[in-house]
């Protein structure tokens, strides 16, 4: 036994040494590639560059160079306008208009970091060269993208004007497509959820959070729920507070209702609205509903954000 | 729990979760037997849990004073006291050994009374949990109903997402099927998917205790799952027929699929509320891979962009906004982890995957170096055409059934006055269709420039009708 355990130890040690070698290689090249792009594509460089550009240097620069110094313009855009167009080919053999206009929205999260984008692809309508209709899109299901396509970029309505329609004339829908008002009206669905979940995850983690299994600590009570709204399923529970909260967490994806639960049984659930405001809260106790709690969750000036320190002002309820 | 023998009358409840399956059933050690020895010794500790412990009451020695006749015949003898049950499958859990013999203790000694039906539902989904795959879910989409029959009305933006509440949900499911069918229900929650799954189990008696073989009660094709996922407004069931098909079979017929026909009207009936009536409509989208579901018909971002798309779906096609690389030197695995925070760990399991290329399974994670034999165009060729779909993607469709409309010959010149016109049925079958399919690409095989679209898995169905290389989507279904 001690005679075969050192080679094997050894070859090994020394597999690890060289993946974490690679691995080391492999980040040294990507902060590379990294820093290079940065450079490259850098106001000062690009503004030398400009000041250039008449001259004869622009044949010799390298692509590299032209390349950052665009990426970097569109990056400005993408964060200075948050939805950006952009074209698409369709490379489907068999598509009648295989050029698509890519609607590319951004949307920052607390972290500072950008979520991945969202993509909404519309193509030309046969035989309608002027319209518009959404082909695919990578928007949560939530959002009610038919209902959207439906109210801005409505198709000719086949069927001949109802008798409804020819009386009453002003009530008649304007056939005219308004791109400029889907993308603003679906911009805006996307960021009030967006920060709908900020605000939730943000009263979780003042709260404090304990993720199951990386900083637990022996005691197994508790409520343990999945987070929702993270990638990986991992759970997680509210570590104890003076408020007596156990749980606080979003009903479904879209954070419209959030639940909360206390250490003495009570439960509630507030709305959040798409401006961030308690529209609505109910909080039921044993003894039937608890109002003071639910005109403090909806009181003050009403934001989300602020709940937490409401309910710290808050007279603890006599029982 | 006696149950009183003297009375039968019929009811509307539902079948009690307390019903005992008899231990003797022999389809009961085939159903225990699924699961392996550790899921097994898990669920017993659930059951002896001190919150549960009421409900699955296992046997004592205080019951063995009631019926004294059968008294040291078993080969378990009865404990005294439930810690002494759960110290005998501490020790069970202990030691190493066959599943057969947990599998015997639970049936001829601690539930030697019986197993409730809710043991019994308890098992078939943890079941279903370790085996996403061993039923065919049909995905079918909820749609607001408006006053006028049709499409929901403009005015209400909301998404056809219905909160469940599931005692409200049970309920209701309960009121609309209750003078027809007797059922079983139990809810749960996977616990590896974002999903809630509800078993029913369906008889016909309208009795509370009916005196149906015990073998009735355990029979598998009288159970309907139905999954529902987060957040989204599909509905998974794993009754095969679709919901189109439903007018001509007869009202009157008791056998199973009927049964299962007047549960699955019920569902949107029982999701409903005034103002707001849901209906069910087909996706045409069956698969055995409940992962493939939640990608196409989920609450996430790939329901719509597939394919050829399926580069936005995993936003490969550009980075963040504030990423200063220009986004084609950038390869698409670091992309598609940009949110999650970087583990060296990972790319050497993702080489290590590469290797068994061959294998059908799993999702393939290949470095684009590594396939030194492809073209460098058809390899441009089949990246624009499939995207991330087949390599990156996890969709894996099992079976994808496709009707060609076209008439068979190349050319539309030389069309002949034929009236029979015959049409193309294609079925591929294998653990992954569209990988499938781009690997035969990647042979070329099959040609990526010319191949129509729907062989990318752009349209994210199981079930299509092709004419001219685009799908044909009729309306009334």
């Amino acid at each position: 036994m001690t005679s075969t355990e050192p080679p094997k130890n050894m070859e090994e040690e020394l597999d690890f040494e060289i993946e974490s070698i690679r691995a080391e290689i492999r980040n040294l090249q990507h902060k590379r590639r990294f820093l290079a792009s940065s450079l490259l594509g850098s106001e000062d460089i690009q503004k030398r560059l400009r000041a250039h550009q008449s001259t004869t240097l622009n044949d010799e620069l390298s692509p590299l160079m032209r390349a950052a110094g665009k990426h970097a313009e569109i990056n400005h855009h993408r964060v200075a306008f948050s939805a950006t167009a952009f074209p698409f080919k369709d490379p489907s053999p068999n598509s009648e208009n295989p050029n698509l206009l890519g609607v590319r929205i951004d949307i920052c999260a607390r972290n500072g970091r950008f979520t991945k984008p969202y993509y909404v692809l519309l193509k030309r309508v046969h035989g309608e060269e002027k319209r518009l209709k959404v082909h695919q899109h990578t928007i949560p299901a939530f959002i009610p993208m038919h209902v959207l396509e439906n109210l801005f970029l409505p198709l000719p309505s086949t069927r001949p004007d109802s008798e409804e329609e020819n009386l009453k004339p002003w009530k008649k829908s304007t056939d005219s497509q308004d791109l400029n008002a889907f993308v603003r009206e679906l911009r805006r669905q996307l960021a009030a959820w967006h920060l709908r979940m900020d605000a939730v995850q943000m009263l979780r983690e003042n709260l404090g959070i304990i993720r199951r299994g990386v900083d637990d600590y022996d005691d197994d009570d508790g409520v343990w729920e999945r987070n929702i709204l993270s990638d990986n399923q991992e759970e997680t529970r509210l570590a104890q507070n003076d408020l007596g909260i156990v749980s606080l967490s979003p009903t479904a994806l879209d954070t419209t209702y959030v639940r909360l639960e206390w250490h003495d049984g009570r439960v509630g659930r507030f709305k959040i609205s798409d401006t961030g405001t308690v529209e609505r809260a109910v909080v039921i106790g044993d003894n039937g509903r608890d109002k003071s709690t639910e005109i403090v969750l909806t009181g003050g000036d009403g934001r989300v954000e602020t709940v937490l320190d409401r309910l710290k002002q808050q007279v603890p309820p006599q029982l | 729990m006696v149950r009183p023998k003297s009375i039968r009358a019929p009811t509307t409840a539902s079948l009690p979760s307390n019903l005992l399956i008899p231990s003797t059933t022999p389809s009961l050690v085939k159903a225990l037997g699924k699961l392996p020895r550790q899921a097994l010794l898990d669920l017993v500790f659930h059951w002896l849990d001190d919150r549960n412990v009421q409900l699955f009451a296992p046997y004592l020695e205080s019951d063995e004073a009631d019926n004294a006749e059968d008294e040291g015949l078993g080969p378990y003898p009865a404990e005294r006291t439930i810690d002494d049950v759960r110290n005998a499958y501490q020790e069970l859990q202990v030691r190493k050994g066959g599943k057969r013999e947990v599998v015997d203790r639970i049936l001829e000694g601690d539930w030697r009374h019986g197993v409730t039906l809710r043991q019994l539902a308890m098992v078939d989904l943890r079941y279903l949990d370790n085996h996403p795959a061993s039923l065919r879910w049909t995905a079918l989409e909820l749609t607001r109903i408006g006053a006028d029959g049709g499409e929901s009305s403009l005015t209400d933006g909301l998404a056809c997402v219905p909160r469940i509440h599931a005692s409200t949900f049970l309920n209701n499911v309960q009121q609309q099927i209750s003078p027809l069918v007797k059922a079983h229900y139990y809810l749960a929650r996977s616990h590896s998917l974002p999903l809630t799954f509800l078993r029913i189990f369906v008889t016909t008696s309208p009795y509370q205790h009916p005196r149906h073989s015990a073998e009735t009660l355990t029979d598998s094709s009288r159970v309907i799952y139905v999954a529902f996922p987060d957040s989204s407004p599909y509905v998974y069931t794993s009754i095969a027929s679709s919901s189109s098909s439903r007018s001509s079979t007869n009202a009157f017929a008791t056998d199973v699929r009927s049964l299962q026909r007047i549960v699955r009207d019920a569902i949107p009936k029982a999701l409903s509320l005034p103002q707001q009536r849901y209906a069910l409509k087909a996706t045409s989208l069956t698969a055995k891979n409940l992962q493939a579901l939640l990608a196409l018909r989920g609450p996430g971002r790939s329901n719509r962009a597939n394919g050829a798309f399926s580069i936005f779906a995993d936003a490969v096609a550009d980075g963040s906004p504030l990423d200063p690389r220009p986004s084609n030197t950038v390869p698409p695995e670091e992309l598609i982890n940009q949110s999650k925070l970087e583990a060296p760990a990972k790319d050497t399991e993702s080489r290590k995957e590469n290797d068994s290329m061959t294998q059908p399974s799993g999702k393939r994670h290949r470095d684009s170096d590594t396939d030194i034999l492809i073209p460098p165009k058809r390899k441009v060729a089949i990246h624009s055409r499939f995207g991330t779909s087949g390599y990156l993607s996890s969709a894996s469709l099992d079976r994808f059934d496709v009707r060609i409309l076209d008439r068979p010959q190349s050319d539309d010149d030389d069309e002949e006055a034929d009236s029979a016109q015959p049409t193309v049925s294609l079925t591929f079958a294998g653990s992954d269709v569209i990988a499938g399919i781009r690997k035969l690409a990647e042979l070329g095989i099959v040609d990526p420039e010319r191949m129509p679209s729907w062989m990318t898995g752009e349209e994210g169905v199981s079930v299509a009708v092709v004419r001219q290389g685009n799908r044909v989507v009729k309306d009334s279904g």
